[in-house]
């Protein structure tokens, strides 16, 4: 039996190869940490729920992509559908930043005429005395895009959470303020249990508080 | 045997068995489990009167400990108590001391568990501490490790001797015991106690067998003692449990059964297990004086929670103080530390009511602690049903006593019968791996001396396909891999030398100068594939089958997949290297030497399908997804539908599938098989393991929505069976309108207008 959940939102994890996107996905997800792990091939799945306030719950579906450039030519044909993403690159690896603006591009080719919105994750921030790649220089990338930055660790769990529902809640209010629209054909944004509205979910409890005699 | 209550061991642990005292004492002293010490195997008379000893104890324990001892003992001539004395433990157990003829040495004391000896009437003195027929000490596991357990075993009847007798050896060791885990579980039905206790005396003390005994306690000294029992293991798990509701305090058991029931609380090393021992949830009126370590039982509690309050003062209250104040005692059964103090007196009231009730009926056997090393964990609280109740509640009818008789009974019953079940379970098992071995052994030597030799005139013959099917015996499965897969290319390990060569260079190259470095090979493919090539083979070797642990760096088979992965971007730099491959190469390396890993990977990445997808040929992977949607309809049309209206295309699952040949989404084994047949059928098979995955979990997939479907099968779980997926691949036929794979697949390529709907997001872009 499946918790009421107000919408449900698909996101898309991109990235270079081994920057850590399945990684930080399965902390966020699983709570765990996985020294190593499969690479992924073609695309993997997974899913959680979030309270972004309370009693305010948002069901993620969350699309882990493979990294190679080999496999942009299947996942690109994935952003369609997608309302957010995550756009990871990994802290150690100067390389991995100076693709992002590849990825954005080709995420932005792909997904129109929708739009996604995405976060920019500087991942493995624990490793602090690797790192190649300065927190200012990618908040200015960031800013250039209007897109937020976080930096976070899945070894360490820093900012995984805050990663995930940071996004969530900008495209929630987003979907509020009536700019992301929900249609039929698109996945994107499903909506939930709750019938109509966002705040209907405050409407149905008090109608089924309504005395019946 | 009893802990160093007599000063080794320190205030800190409290340690020691106390006795519960024996019939009619006061319920309000809180209980301590009623252990039994076991005398060590000296079996020496002699033994402190309690009061001395427990004096004795006290002194080499901390301050609460005399004070307790000091303030039990008081209160048990308060109450007139004929019985032995008991001592109440600042934990809040009661500690049975009697005075007896015997007289421990007082040397004893400094000797943890050492001294147990029976006492002229039977009764167990252990480190000077007598466990009187009608008490029993609660022995308290020590909990630190360092120290030993001591158990005090009550043990009031001669015959109960020899039990005593061993036990006693067992108890005696206790300093080495380590413990805390074998004192753990709270109870310990007197078998497991007698077990311990004959373990201990074996083995010199693994545990410290604790048996406690009921006390009986008709409201006297009479010593009802409870029999030691002694129960091995083996007696333990084989027989039923002794459920004698009759005899109450009788013991099963191996070696000399005593009549009466022992109640063994496990003076659990660890609080948890201490408050287990006191799980009695019915104390029975009439058990004898059961010592019970508090125990933080809830239900215990919550049952006697109207005692408690009755017992609250006075006593009991004392008790809980120096509970709480004296978190060290736990040998006494109570665990103050872990529960909070109410409990702890609820528990200890009820062990104690269990205790000082004279068992009409009392369960045999005490209940059955967690000792760890036990198998027969049920037991452990289910005696507790047949406890009366504590003497100062009425007594249980007569039909509740017997309808607990009788759920004791059933619940005996049952544990053995899961038991058995287990058992026979196991031993099937076993006879089918057996036969397994057997036809993997036969199998081979079919093959090496009838098929392998003559390949090419018996590898269309019925019955080697069949026995294909069956699955190649392990280490004819290279060969034949290699056989089947052939070598199109007609690449020699020459070759493979060579190729391995250039690549060594160009790693080596990219690693000193760090630059790009052009050569011939390297002409078709950028410097940043290239690099990133090899970066990223280096990367994924590490992430291949980490869980085998033989790819990893410094592992055996690393630099050899480095080896192959690299050859080939050498060999073939318009395909490179692919995320996915690597597991195709470690699989082969698994089964066959380098050079043959390698001929038989690149000529199988040759094969149409794997070029296709390796290269992500969209209108190709389109059409191969179209061919595969054809027959997953014919044969799954419910699936096919559901996965439709959900929107599941088979890009989603089949990449991952298809890419690693399912070495990636199955147990290696089961992947194996499935590459057996995959050599003998060709692509087809590979799309035809598709539809038998999800024919065997068609199920649970058509309960599922989109997400829950993708992430099923993209982690497919760990527990497939081979056989029941083979039944299910069997039942999948391959025809659909009279037409097979090859026949659908090439109508699709002819047909440029592939219907898009099988795979939306691989639309060319």
């Amino acid at each position: 039996m499946e918790a009421i959940w107000l919408y449900q939102f698909r996101l898309i994890v991109i990235g270079d190869s081994t920057v850590g996107k399945s990684c930080l996905i399965r902390r966020f997800t699983e709570g765990r940490f996985a020294q190593v792990s499969d690479p992924t091939v073609g695309v993997d799945f997974f899913s959680r729920l979030v309270e972004i306030e309370p009693g305010k719950r948002i069901k993620l579906q969350i699309w882990d992509t493979a990294g190679q450039e080999r496999f942009r030519s299947i996942t690109r044909a994935y952003y369609r559908n997608s309302v957010g993403g995550l756009l990871l690159f990994d802290i150690t690896n100067r390389r991995s930043f100076q693709n992002v603006h590849e990825w954005l591009e080709e995420a932005r080719s792909h997904v129109q005429p929708h739009s996604i919105v995405f976060l920019l994750v500087g991942h493995k921030c624990d490793l602090e005395s690797q790192r190649q790649v300065t927190r200012q220089e990618a908040e200015k990338l960031a800013a250039a895009y209007g897109m937020r930055y976080v930096e976070t660790s899945a070894r360490d769990a820093i900012n995984v959470e805050r990663a995930f529902t940071e996004l969530t809640r900008d495209i929630f209010e987003l979907v509020k303020h009536g700019e992301i629209v929900i249609t039929e054909d698109w996945e994107g944004v499903r909506s939930g249990f709750v019938p109509n509205v966002v705040h209907s979910s405050e409407e149905v409890t008090k109608s089924e508080r309504r005395c019946l005699c | 045997m009893v802990e160093s209550a007599a000063g080794g061991r320190g205030a800190e642990e409290g340690r020691l068995p106390y006795t519960a005292d024996g019939p009619g004492k006061q319920e309000e002293m809180d209980r301590l489990d009623s252990q039994t010490v076991a005398p060590h195997g000296e079996n020496d008379e002699s033994c402190q009167t309690g009061e001395e000893s427990r004096r004795g104890r006290a002194s080499g324990g901390g301050v609460q400990r005399d004070q307790a001892f000091a303030w039990t003992g008081d209160e048990q001539h308060r109450q007139g108590h004929t019985g032995p004395a008991v001592a109440k433990l600042p934990n809040g157990d009661v500690e049975c001391v009697s005075c007896t003829a015997s007289r421990c040495d007082s040397s004893d004391q400094t000797n943890p568990a050492r001294c147990c000896s029976l006492d002229r009437n039977g009764k167990v003195l252990v480190n000077g501490e007598l466990l009187s027929g009608s008490e029993c000490a609660s022995l308290n596991a020590d909990v630190s490790p360092a120290s030993s357990t001591s158990f005090v075993l009550c043990v009031s009847k001669p015959q109960s001797h020899d039990a005593t007798h061993d036990m006693g050896a067992a108890l005696h060791q206790n300093q080495d015991v380590s413990s805390s885990v074998r004192l753990t579980s709270g109870y310990t039905s007197s078998s497991t106690l007698s077990s311990l206790v004959q373990r201990e005396a074996t083995s010199g003390g693994q545990e410290s067998g604790m048996t406690s005994k009921n006390c009986s306690s008709e409201a006297d000294s009479e010593c009802t003692l409870h029999s030691l029992r002694t129960f091995s293991q083996r007696d333990f798990c084989s027989e039923p449990l002794p459920s004698n509701p009759e005899d109450r305090e009788s013991c099963p058991g191996p070696n000399g059964q005593q009549e009466d029931s022992l109640t063994l609380k496990d003076v659990s090393l660890n609080s948890r297990n201490t408050y287990e021992i006191s799980r009695r949830q019915s104390a029975p009126d009439n058990m004898p004086g059961v010592l019970t370590v508090a125990s933080s039982d809830a239900a215990l509690k919550q049952k006697k929670q109207g005692l408690s309050e009755i017992f609250g003062r006075g006593l009991f209250s004392r008790k809980q103080k120096e509970a709480q104040s004296a978190p060290g005692w736990k040998l006494f059964g109570k665990v103050p530390l872990r529960e909070s103090p109410p409990k702890d007196s609820k528990t200890i009231q009820q062990e104690y009511e269990a205790k000082t009730s004279k068992g009409g009926h009392s369960p045999p056997r005490p209940s059955q602690g967690r000792r760890k090393n036990l198998e027969f964990e049920p037991l452990s609280t289910t005696a507790l049903i047949l406890e009366d109740r504590p003497s100062n509640l009425p007594a249980k009818p007569e039909e509740e006593a017997q309808r607990h008789r009788q759920e004791y009974d059933e619940m005996v019953a049952e544990a053995k019968k899961r038991e058995l079940k287990e058992a026979q379970k196991k031993k099937q098992q076993m006879k089918e791996r057996f036969k397994q071995e057997d036809n993997i052994s036969s199998a081979m030597v079919v093959w090496n001396t009838e098929i392998l030799p003559n390949w090419d005139s018996m590898r269309g013959s019925r019955r080697v396909k069949d026995l294909w099917w069956q699955g190649l015996p392990p280490n004819v499965r290279g060969r034949v891999w290699s056989l089947a897969i052939g070598n199109e290319l007609n690449i020699t390990p020459e070759l493979y030398e060579i190729f391995l060569s250039r690549a060594k260079e160009r790693w080596g190259t990219f690693r000193d100068t760090g630059c790009e470095v052009e050569t011939e090979v390297e002409s078709g493919t950028s410097v940043a594939d290239r690099e990133s090539s090899l970066d990223l083979i280096k990367l994924d070797i590490s992430r291949t089958f980490p869980s085998l642990f033989i790819f990893q760096k410094g592992g055996p088979y690393h630099d050899l997949l480095h080896s192959v992965l690299g050859a080939y971007t050498c060999y073939r730099p318009d395909v490179g290297y692919v995320q996915g491959m690597s597991f195709i190469a470690a699989v082969l390396i698994l089964n066959m030497e380098e050079a043959d890993a390698f001929i038989a990977f690149a000529n199988l990445l040759n094969k149409p399908c794997q070029m296709a997808f390796f290269r992500v040929d969209h209108e190709l992977m389109l059409k191969y997804f179209a061919a595969f949607q054809v027959f997953f309809e014919e044969n799954l049309p419910r699936l096919f539908s559901h996965f439709q209206s959900s929107n599941l295309t088979p890009d989603l699952y089949l990449i991952d599938w298809i890419f690693t040949l399912y070495s990636k989404s199955l147990p290696l084994d089961v992947a194996c098989r499935v590459w057996d047949v995959f050599c003998r059928d060709g692509e087809e098979f590979l799309f035809r393991t598709g539809l038998g995955i999800l024919r065997l979990y068609e199920e649970v997939l058509l309960c599922m929505d989109f997400i829950h479907i993708a992430q099923f099968l993209t982690r497919l779980p760990d527990d497939v069976s081979v056989d029941r997926l083979f039944g299910c691949i069997s039942c999948t036929q391959m025809t659909s309108n009279n037409r097979k794979w090859t026949q659908v697949f090439s109508a699709l390529m002819k047909d440029k207008e592939v219907d898009k709907s099988s795979s939306p997001s691989l639309k060319s872009s």
